[in-house]
């Protein structure tokens, strides 16, 4: 008998990171990485279980510049372009490995990557969102969307027009994508600021999530703690991530992942082979890469590293499924004896930490929701939208403003490292919202600036950059892309007040920065002034 | 002769009409088709069987250079931002204007004769007119700074910030006043909703569980409930 709920939720993100003016672009690999890692064996895993008929529910948010760069033409060739190395790479490692205790391993990727592509370009035509967009349909992925280029809101809210453009474009592009508007809303970060659910209800967003303490230390305290939503008073509803859950799968050292039989991320054959071998698979500059194939397991806290045995690992993942779903039995049969109605238990994770960080991630979530199905009645999968259909009222409480960055707050996205943006994002945004209130019966070449002057200022929001920085690895790049659109919008801000717009830069950027072809700049004229709706785009 | 000319006449108003008309036509599939392929492109990229091999391109790999941005925009602002329950952090910018006015105002040497202030003023829960604040602190900062990371230690609290100077008699003056700010809580609300009365033990579930991650969140809701322990650990870019 089913007395609780298990709620997944993945988050699907890369920053929009596509380069045309440079053949090779090293950033650009993130993307492929994640295709080839997360992506495609997720779908893969969605589809079996479509195929076994089991009624698994999962929810599952794409951000905005995941969408157009999964849709994109120049990088699905580029996609295929660096898979097929990957391919005869992989060619190679078999006969390399042949007699070797890594043989079975190196077949293994093999297999993988010619999988990759057939699945990719033969039956979703080189558009993995045709994959997820028939997960929907079949009712098993519920998709929402995210900010729309990442931006960590509470720290834009400065300028509350910022925000909403970050949501008002995102909620766009879902529509355009996926032919209706999303239900609910992933705050980048898990990153909520009072005023952000005002604007989200403007877009009629029904739900977002907040770290445990963003309901745990709502103005109220919440009768079911995070075992059901709040809803903030705009009525909108905030549901509260698990701790328990949450640690099993994302904590290094005592989570799943770091078990000695799983596949070891941090040797990679782009670093370990000889140069003359490796060379052309990596950075054609000559700079070493992952490339993916990895043949160790993680072996001890050491350096001494075994050979991956893949039979050991998918047989640890599998008990590990099943140890994560005695664990929420044991959760749920508990609180079902405290509650008046059945507990959810909001389990959510960054997509790319399955497959790509944690190899076998993508197998464990399908033994998890295969076993859910047959042997533990007591737990159900389920989506917000279903859950909220279930219950519909609920508390009212504002939610803590609150992330689930380190320590909980802003400090990973303001600080020492990074803080000096915030000076120029503001007042680009502010420069936006008087654009737009200025120009918006001008002439068409005043509105293409405007619309590029908006995609300036949102790539440049990209929480991405600011966490970059935080963390040290790759600040360069951070940093020029944090200019590069600041320097662009500025210049577009310039060009649009002193009428002497450069139509052919502006056209290169429009290439370029190609980002959000329809983007509706009302989305930052004054809160009050009429806003025009998706459809009149 | 007339007729052989009204003929040629004839041939030449049917050319132009042709030409007119293939020029139309010509015109008319070029939209057509440019409307149709940037859809299909985007959405499916049908050509992604046959993908035309990328032009060689021979030409040198342009050095990737950072474009430099200019630090200051002519605009006064004082603008305070939320860090966590216990920092906020300031960024300002004063113009040369507003510098000479103070001058203007106060004496000539009442620029370099004076000392630049953060007053940070609490104003939980009360509406600020400037001077009705319920407690503040300065903080002696330099001219050579225009940002500051503010220790308030205090959650759950409402905070404005004047950027001001400071005479050498104590006299302070407002230069810029900023937004207002409110820092989160770091504990479980006194508040209890009576319609929505708070179930203690599956407080307790939590506390039980999982000894937390985070000590400053921890430490302080222990006082109350015993641990409350957030997994806040986003291993986020693994990259």
């Amino acid at each position: 008998m089913r007395k609780g709920y298990l709620c997944f939720i993945l988050h699907a993100h890369l920053p929009f990171v596509r380069h045309p003016e440079h053949e090779h672009f090293l950033e650009e690999r993130w993307l492929y990485e994640a295709i080839t890692e997360t992506y495609i064996p997720l779908i893969e895993m969605f589809d079996e279980l479509v195929e076994e008929n089991i009624p698994f529910r999962l929810t599952l948010s794409v951000s905005p510049p995941l969408l157009s760069m999964l849709s994109d033409g120049l990088l699905q060739q580029r996609y295929l372009r660096h898979l097929d190395q990957l391919i005869e790479l992989a060619e190679k490692e078999t006969a390399r490995t042949w007699e070797s205790p890594f043989h079975a391993t190196a077949l293994m990727y093999r297999d993988r990557f010619y999988r990759a592509r057939y699945v990719f370009t033969e039956k979703y035509r080189g558009n993995i969102i045709n994959a997820w967009k028939k997960f929907r349909a079949l009712g098993r992925l519920e998709i929402i969307t995210c900010a729309a280029t990442h931006g960590f809101l509470p720290l834009l809210i400065t300028q509350p027009e910022a925000v909403r453009a970050q949501i008002g474009v995102a909620v766009d592009l879902f529509t355009k994508h996926f032919g209706d508007k999303p239900a609910g809303f992933w705050l980048p970060e898990c990153a909520y600021a009072q005023g952000i659910d005002d604007i989200l209800k403007e877009f009629d967003i029904k739900y977002f999530f907040t770290d445990t303490h963003g309901v745990m230390y709502a103005s109220h305290r919440p009768r079911y703690g995070v075992f059901a939503p709040i809803f903030c008073p705009t009525g909108v509803a905030v549901f509260g991530r698990d701790v328990e859950s949450s640690k099993q799968v994302w904590s290094a050292n005592e989570g799943y992942p770091g078990d000695f039989d799983y596949r070891e991320y941090y040797r990679d054959i782009g670093y370990d082979m000889p140069f003359d071998y490796i060379h052309p698979y990596i950075h054609p500059d000559g700079i070493r890469v992952n490339t993916g194939i990895k043949y160790y397991r993680i072996t001890g806290k050491g350096n001494h590293k075994e050979p991956y045995d893949r039979y050991n690992a998918l047989r640890k993942a599998d008990i590990h499924a099943g140890n994560f779903l005695f664990n929420r039995e044991h959760q749920i049969r508990y609180l079902n004896t405290l509650m008046d109605r059945d507990p959810v238990i909001i389990a959510p994770y960054d997509a790319e930490l399955f497959g790509h960080w944690w190899f076998e991630g993508p197998d464990w979530l399908k033994f998890v929701l295969r076993k859910a199905h047959y042997d533990f009645p007591m737990i159900e999968t389920i989506t917000p939208s279903d859950y909220l259909k279930k219950y519909p009222c609920n508390q009212v409480a504002r939610p803590c403003p609150s992330s689930w960055g380190h320590k909980g707050y802003n400090e990973v996205w303001l600080c020492h490292a990074n803080d000096w943006i915030y000076r120029h994002l503001h007042i680009a945004a502010e420069r936006m919202i008087e654009l737009a209130e200025q120009y918006h019966h001008a002439g068409a070449t005043v509105q293409r600036a405007l619309k590029q002057a908006a995609r300036e200022l949102l790539l440049a929001q990209s929480s991405d950059w600011a966490f970059i920085m935080h963390t040290g690895t790759m600040v360069d790049y951070a940093i020029r892309r944090t200019k590069q659109h600041i320097s662009n919008f500025l210049r577009l801000y310039d060009q649009i007040k002193y009428n002497h717009i450069d139509v052919g830069w502006l056209e290169d950027l429009e290439r370029r920065n190609n980002i959000f072809p329809d983007i509706n700049v009302s989305y930052y004229r004054k809160a009050g002034a009429p806003l025009k709706t998706a459809a009149a785009v | 002769m007339n007729i052989m000319f009204a003929w040629v006449l004839g041939v030449a108003v049917l050319v132009i009409l042709l030409a007119v008309f293939l020029l139309l036509r010509r015109r008319e599939t070029g939209d057509t088709t440019r409307v149709n392929a940037a859809p299909a492109r985007e959405e499916f990229a049908e050509e992604i069987t046959y993908f035309p091999a990328s032009p060689p391109h021979a030409k040198p790999k342009p050095k990737l250079d950072i474009p430099e941005i200019s630090w200051r925009y002519g605009t006064d602002r004082l603008v305070l931002m939320v860090r966590d329950p216990n920092w906020l952090f300031a960024y300002w910018e004063i113009t040369a204007t507003k510098q000479e006015e103070f001058n203007q105002q106060y004496g000539p040497a009442a620029w370099s004769s004076s000392r630049p202030v953060l007053r940070v003023y609490d104003i939980t829960g009360i509406h600020f007119t400037g001077d009705n604040a319920n407690n503040y602190t300065d903080i002696t900062v330099s001219d050579h700074v225009d940002s500051w990371h503010i220790e308030v230690g205090r959650p759950n609290s409402t905070f404005c910030v004047d950027l001001g100077r400071i005479f050498p008699d104590g006299r302070f003056v407002t230069l810029l006043r900023s937004n207002i700010v409110q820092t989160p809580s770091i504990d479980i609300s006194s508040l209890v909703d009576e319609e929505w009365m708070w179930i203690e033990d599956i407080y307790r579930t939590i506390s039980r569980y999982h000894i937390g991650s985070s000590p400053m969140v921890t430490e302080q809701v222990a006082r109350e409930m015993g641990l409350i322990p957030l997994g806040i650990s986003s291993p986020g870019f693994a990259k």
